[in-house]
């Protein structure tokens, strides 16, 4: 077990002039679940095969338990990975599969054979060990290839996108396990994923990458209450935070002709509201008698909850902003309805940093 | 279909006689469709039947005559009287033993170099498609050509190019088509037949999931490891397909004899020793007949193995 640490890190494909990670800087303390989010294209899974080894590093560093890695090749890394599309061995049985990493670093038979038993009991394997790959369902090739990992009592795990390929159900429920199985065994793990439901419920902390940059790196609910720019503001959480370019009224940031009820240390530090943005979570608007006016056009309806996409004018366009509401709402569509703040804003500067 | 039950429960003698009559209709129907399917084909399979079956079925016929030229009475018939006579003829034998060897080592050479070559051109390199062109090129050349060209530019103690090797050597130069003619005949076939291999063993090769390879690296598996325990296994099938199709032919291979070394009995394989029992002026056309047979069910043999094979890489894939 150990710690992970990307110094500066950069990769730059050959052929191409941007990188896909550009300076990447996280430090991963020892036992941490971190995952690695962000759209498609944005340089996750290249970050985490600089670290197994897979990519090379073009500048900066990568270290794994205090050593530097950075020239290593991947079988010297102490590593375990899990791949998106599991990359089983396809000719050897589930136990040979599980059993493959040990046999390479010559692990005498019946240690191997007792790790391997051990980990198929942990992941309910018992029964397929002499199964080829082939013959195994999503579900199963997705714990095989867990139990891989796991029976190498690596340094660290790597995981590129583990549940992208199982069922929505399967899915929410193999997540959990993981994260009870990775809390349980106590190794550092980087977890890649696209879905910031999966990162939110899954990572100790989250860091969140676009365009090969590194935006935030933090707890989830951190990133939830403070997104340090409009980037995180509009990735994180579901459904999307509500974000408009802010109109000014009396040097105030507003929407839709209602000004924010901002601190004035925030209005004071922003200084000019031309090119600022204002973003309000949906549970942080209510509807109320009075507030920015608008027309309802959708319901959704989830039961616990609802969310009302309300119609409005903001700067001269017609645009949605979305409330949730209680439980069943008594809103109707077409409906004219007010909306007001009732709860904290997030204001981003020109640049799109957080303003606070 | 509960309710068909229910029915025939209640009124079962007129139920099941419509039952029957529908079940009549869709046999009918069925074949028609069979037939609408087979039509179409219909002529390129009598063809396919005419050109290979028939010219068969007269060897098969004058296998059991005694047919020679020079006989006053060409066709006579008996029996299975030439099958008989294989097993005490020794030339048949010494050319079989001489085909089994020829094969063998011409297809597993084959195979050996034409999986180096495709380990080294699956990889990106500059001039990738150049090259694999270059590599396919004496697969492409005419048996004799090829025959011709090692016999005259290499082979030949004169003019040859190892000649010209083993003088620079201090060697003194052998006419290695006569002293060693089987091991000669081999070394064209594999130059020509690897190339074949290569294609075969790169699309094995090419079909391979990255990431497998990937996991067995993290996985702490050295190159060799890795060759031999996740890719050797991923080729088999195609490296069996390779040893079939190669087999077939190179049990027929009949040119390259004719020119490297003409009828020297270290390299006499079958189809040279049929040849010379017939048109190549032994004239006993019933006895070489039987012999082609024995060489067509040797190789339906094979083939059969071979398609064998081939299903089963085919049913991977899905
Ligand atoms: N082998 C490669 N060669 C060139 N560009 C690549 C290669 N792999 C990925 N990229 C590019 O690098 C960027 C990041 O890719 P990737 O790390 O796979 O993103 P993610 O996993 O976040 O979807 C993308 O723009 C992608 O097109
Ligand atoms: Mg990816």
């Amino acid at each position: 077990m150990a710690e992970v640490q990307y110094k500066d890190a950069s990769r730059i494909y050959p052929g191409t002039d941007e990188p896909a990670v550009n300076k990447l800087n996280i430090d991963i303390p020892d036992g941490e679940l971190l995952v690695l989010v962000g759209p498609s294209g944005s340089g996750k899974s290249t970050a985490l095969r600089m670290l197994a080894g897979l990519e090379t590093v073009n500048q900066g560093a990568v270290y794994i338990g205090g050593t530097d890695v950075t020239l290593k090749p991947p079988q010297d890394r102490d590593i375990a990975m899990v791949f998106q599309n599991y990359a089983l061995y396809p000719s050897m049985t589930v136990g040979e599969n599980m059993g493959f990493a040990l046999k390479q670093a010559k692990v005498p038979k019946d240690e191997r054979a007792k790790r391997v038993q051990e980990a198929a009991r942990i992941l309910d394997l018992e029964e397929y060990l002499d199964r080829k790959p082939k013959n195994l369902s999503g579900g199963q090739r997705q714990r095989v290839a867990m139990g891989r990992a796991i029976v190498r009592q690596p340094q660290v795990f790597l995981m590129d996108e583990p549940l992208s390929n199982l069922d929505a159900k399967l899915r929410v429920q193999t997540r959990t396990e993981l994260s009870d199985l990775q809390a349980r065994l106590g190794v550092t793990t980087v977890y890649v994923t696209h879905d910031q439901v999966e990162a939110m419920t899954m990572g100790d902390r989250v860091a969140v990458l676009n365009f090969g940059v590194l935006q935030q790196v933090d707890a989830p609910k951190t990133l939830y209450s403070k997104p340090a720019n409009k980037f995180v503001a509009g990735f994180i959480g579901s459904p999307a935070m509500n974000l408009f370019d802010a109109e000014s009224i009396d040097g105030r940031p507003a929407i839709g002709g209602v000004a924010a009820p901002i601190s004035d240390s925030v209005a004071g530090q922003l200084g000019r509201v031309d090119g600022a943005a204002i973003g309000v979570r949906p549970e942080h608007l209510k509807l109320a008698s009075s507030g920015i006016q608008g027309e309802v056009t959708v319901i959704e309806e989830l039961g616990s909850e609802s969310f009302v996409h309300v119609a409005i004018q903001h700067m001269g366009e017609r645009t949605t902003i979305v409330v949730r509401d209680e439980g069943e709402t008594e809103t109707t569509r077409g409906q004219n309805v007010h909306v007001d703040f009732d709860g904290p804003i997030h204001v981003f500067d020109a640049d799109g940093e957080r303003v606070d | 279909m509960s309710a068909v039950t229910v029915d025939q429960l209640n009124d079962g003698g007129r139920q099941s006689a419509e039952d029957q009559a529908r079940a009549a209709e869709l046999k009918r129907l069925e074949r028609r469709d069979g037939w609408r399917r087979r039509i179409p084909i219909l002529p390129a399979l009598i063809y396919t039947i005419l050109v290979t079956q028939i010219p068969f079925l007269f060897t098969l016929f004058y296998s059991l005559t005694d047919w020679r030229i020079d006989t006053p009475d060409p066709r006579q018939f008996i029996w299975f009287e030439n099958y008989g006579s294989l097993s005490g003829d020794t030339f048949f034998l010494d050319s079989a033993w001489v085909s089994v060897q020829m094969t063998v080592m011409a297809v597993l050479g084959s195979l050996i170099v034409g999986t180096g070559l495709a380990i080294l051109l699956d990889r990106k390199f500059f001039g990738q498609g150049f090259v694999r062109t270059l590599l396919i090129t004496p697969f492409l050349v005419m048996p004799v050509v090829a025959g011709l060209m090692w016999k005259l530019q290499m082979f030949n103690s004169t003019f040859g190019i190892i000649g010209w090797v083993m003088n620079q050597l201090g060697l003194e130069p052998v006419e290695f088509a006569t002293r060693f003619p089987l091991a000669s005949v081999v070394v064209v076939l594999i130059w020509q037949w690897s190339p074949f291999m290569m294609l075969i063993v790169l699309a094995g090769l090419q079909g391979q999931d990255q990431s497998v390879l990937e996991a067995a690296r993290v996985d702490g598996a050295t190159s060799w490891g890795t060759f031999r325990q996740i890719t050797l296994p991923q080729l088999r099938p195609f490296l069996e397909l390779g040893t079939l199709l190669g087999a077939i032919y190179l049990i027929q291979v009949y040119d390259h004899i004719e020119v490297i070394v003409g009828g020297q009995p270290g390299a006499r394989n079958l189809p040279f020793y049929i040849a010379g029992r017939s048109i190549g002026g032994g004239n006993r056309f019933g006895l070489s007949s039987a012999y082609s047979i024995v060489v067509v069910l040797a190789s339906i043999i094979i083939a059969n193995i071979g398609l064998r094979v081939l299903s089963n890489l085919l049913e991977d894939d899905s």
